[in-house]
């Protein structure tokens, strides 16, 4: 069946989406807001979307790719936000296998070997 | 893929010489780590900062109750790591109790849930499994998850879960293996007993519990297992804590006793009957008294065996390339080089005859060990003043020489003990044992009283014992002890 793709902003509905996707591998990456041209208010983000992009086709069958954006800067820097409290989230970008400890942040997803890693093995 | 790409990039791998082995003259790797604990993964990080090109392998065989476990070793998985947050759960339960009497109210009974605290744990677990494949991954050190067996000189092969077998080369390889526990070899052990490598991933609370053994895992997991509320017995063949001193040895056990956990002593199983079926189920245990002919029966519902653990050192193929081992104990001789008799094989790690067994040594061993191989340092790993601490309740932090071992190497009339009880400020106001903690030093007269051995026993001992290490290793007599100030009012001061 391939991969699909789904995006979302905000928290809640995050949350209903990987609800959605309950009992298939799902793997999401969270970024900071994109204004009206596109660019979202964080570099790091900017640089790892691409890097993420490139290897989507290695992700396995029947998964879901959850590309979320978080919210706005004064959000994300509120300490008691949602996903740093929920989900546990220290920065952006964060790259993670939902459901597991498998998780790639701020630098390490540059790295497309890393990525790859987490896409492709257990 | 890879086999293929092998083939290819070496079409000369082995060479006849007169009539030997072959031996590969151009080598896939520069070293080969077997095993990737404490040791191993140490070992293969410090190899790539001098950008060698090395290969972990790491291969958990799972137990005989299914379970295992990711990157990282013992220490991570099924040892240190799981030990200590257990250790704490129970602590904390603890805490609880001492709380009300610091004024804190709550009318609800305080109760464990030994899933909520299995989850949690296994969940750092995987994520420190993870941070380790990272790290592989990013220093470009090849990982793979591969059983790995000696198959001839320079040459090992690697099955991996599958079966699928791969060839490597290298011209150094460092055994890191360590070790297994050892099972009792009566009836019914390998199916209805556990051990501590299933213990922390337990899907199910123990219940009431039977360990055998009186090793540290012995007394550290009915330690906590009873702290969080566990009926508890412990099994004991003869002594507590062999090797350690015995006389805090003892403290630890009487303290253990009067914490809820019963001590059956000088029996041992010889066999274990299930019951009933169940998580947990129901277990018969009989067992025999080592000096006499009486017999005893107990029901559990899990029996915990920690007697003690084997290197995994018999079926790695060490034959094949002539690595002697003691056929004995399976520990492999090395020397002060981590050398073993075949010059370009090493080893580190609990898998050493004669040395500690203790996640730092195994550190400090295999980082010092690459960097004498790849950046010409000199330094050898020190395994002398390595200090240690048990986990029990009444947790004992100890370095240097037990009294016993201080004794018969200086003689009685050249050593003076120095010992005091004391009672931890924290536990006066809840009313705690006054008298059960304890410290003692032990100095060699002939050498300017220098401190030769220290033990605590109290808690944070872990965290009291570490300075007073580095202060033995910078050679701490005890007129410098008695002229360093205390912090008050801690613990340590005494």
């Amino acid at each position: 069946m391939g991969w699909e793709e789904v995006q979302v902003r905000g928290y809640p509905e995050f949350v209903r989406t990987a609800q959605r996707y309950h009992g298939r591998p799902i793997f999401a990456l969270f970024c900071g807001d994109k204004d009206a041209e596109g660019r979202s208010w964080c570099p790091d983000c900017v640089t790892a979307e691409p890097v993420v992009r490139k290897e989507l086709h290695n992700l396995p069958d029947e998964s879901v790719f959850i590309y979320c954006l978080v919210g706005d800067r004064a959000y994300w820097k509120d300490p008691n936000n949602e996903f740093r409290k929920n989900l546990k989230l220290t920065g952006v970008p964060t790259l993670l296998k939902y459901g597991t400890p498998q998780k790639l942040v701020e630098e390490e997803c540059f790295k497309a070997e890393l990525v790859r890693m987490l896409f492709t093995e257990d | 893929s890879v086999q293929a790409h092998k083939e290819e990039d070496n079409p000369e791998k082995t060479m006849e010489v007169n009539g030997l082995a072959p031996v590969p003259n151009s080598y896939d790797y520069d070293l080969i780590v077997i095993g990737g604990g404490s040791g191993g993964l140490a070992a293969a990080k410090e190899a790539a900062k001098y950008e060698k090109k090395v290969m972990v392998l790491d291969f958990v065989t799972p137990t005989p109750q299914g379970s295992s476990w990711g990157l990282g070793g013992t220490c991570v998985n099924v040892g240190c790591i799981p030990k200590k947050l257990m250790h704490q759960a129970a602590l904390l339960g603890q805490a609880l109790q001492d709380s009300r009497k610091f004024g804190w109210q709550f009318t609800e009974e305080v109760k464990h849930n030994w899933m909520t605290m299995t989850e949690s744990v296994q969940n750092y677990i995987g994520s420190l499994n993870w941070g380790y494949r990272v790290t592989l991954r990013d220093t470009k050190v090849t990982y793979e998850n591969a059983y790995g067996e000696f198959v001839g000189p320079h040459t090992i092969k690697a099955t991996n879960k599958k079966g699928v077998e791969k060839l490597y080369t290298a011209e150094r390889f460092i055994i890191a293996t360590g070790e297994r526990p050892r099972y009792l070899g009566i009836p019914g052990d390998k199916e209805h007993c556990i051990s501590s490598d299933d213990l922390f991933s337990l899907p199910y609370c123990p219940g009431k519990t039977l360990v055998v053994g009186a090793s540290y895992v012995a007394l550290e997991c009915a330690g906590f297992l009873a702290g969080l509320g566990l009926d508890v017995t412990v099994m004991v063949r003869s002594i507590l804590l062999r090797g350690f001193d015995q006389d805090m040895a003892n403290k630890i056990g009487e303290y253990m006793t009067e914490h809820g956990v019963t001590f059956i002593r000088e029996f041992v199983p010889i066999k274990v009957e299930q019951v009933e079926e169940g998580t947990p189920g129901k277990l018969k245990v009989t067992a025999r008294s080592t000096t006499g002919n009486q017999m005893i029966e107990g029901e559990y519902n899990t029996v915990l065996l920690a007697i003690g653990r084997d290197p995994c050192t018999r079926k790695i193929g060490l034959d094949k390339v002539g690595v002697n081992i003691n056929e004995k104990t399976g520990k492999i001789p090395v020397n002060d080089e981590e050398q073993t008799n075949v010059p370009y094989i090493y080893a580190i790690g609990d898998i050493l005859q004669d040395k500690l067994e203790l996640t730092p040594v195994a550190i400090q061993a295999g980082r010092l060990l690459v960097r004498r191989l790849y950046a010409g340092a000199t330094a050898k790993c020190d395994y002398v003043n390595v200090p240690t601490t048990v986990f029990t309740p009444l947790e004992y932090g100890a370095c240097g020489y037990s009294e016993e071992t201080a004794v018969e190497k200086f003689g009685e009339e050249n050593i003076e003990v120095y010992h005091s009880h004391f009672w931890p400020l924290e536990w006066t106001v809840p009313s705690r044992d006054n008298n059960k903690c304890y410290a003692k030093i032990i100095c060699n007269i002939q050498d300017n009283e220098r401190v030769i051995g220290f033990h605590v026993l109290g808690p944070n001992a872990g965290e009291v014992t570490q300075g007073f290490a580095a202060a033995i290793k910078c050679g701490l007599t005890k007129e410098q002890l008695d002229s360093t100030v205390g912090i008050h009012p801690v613990c340590a001061e005494v």
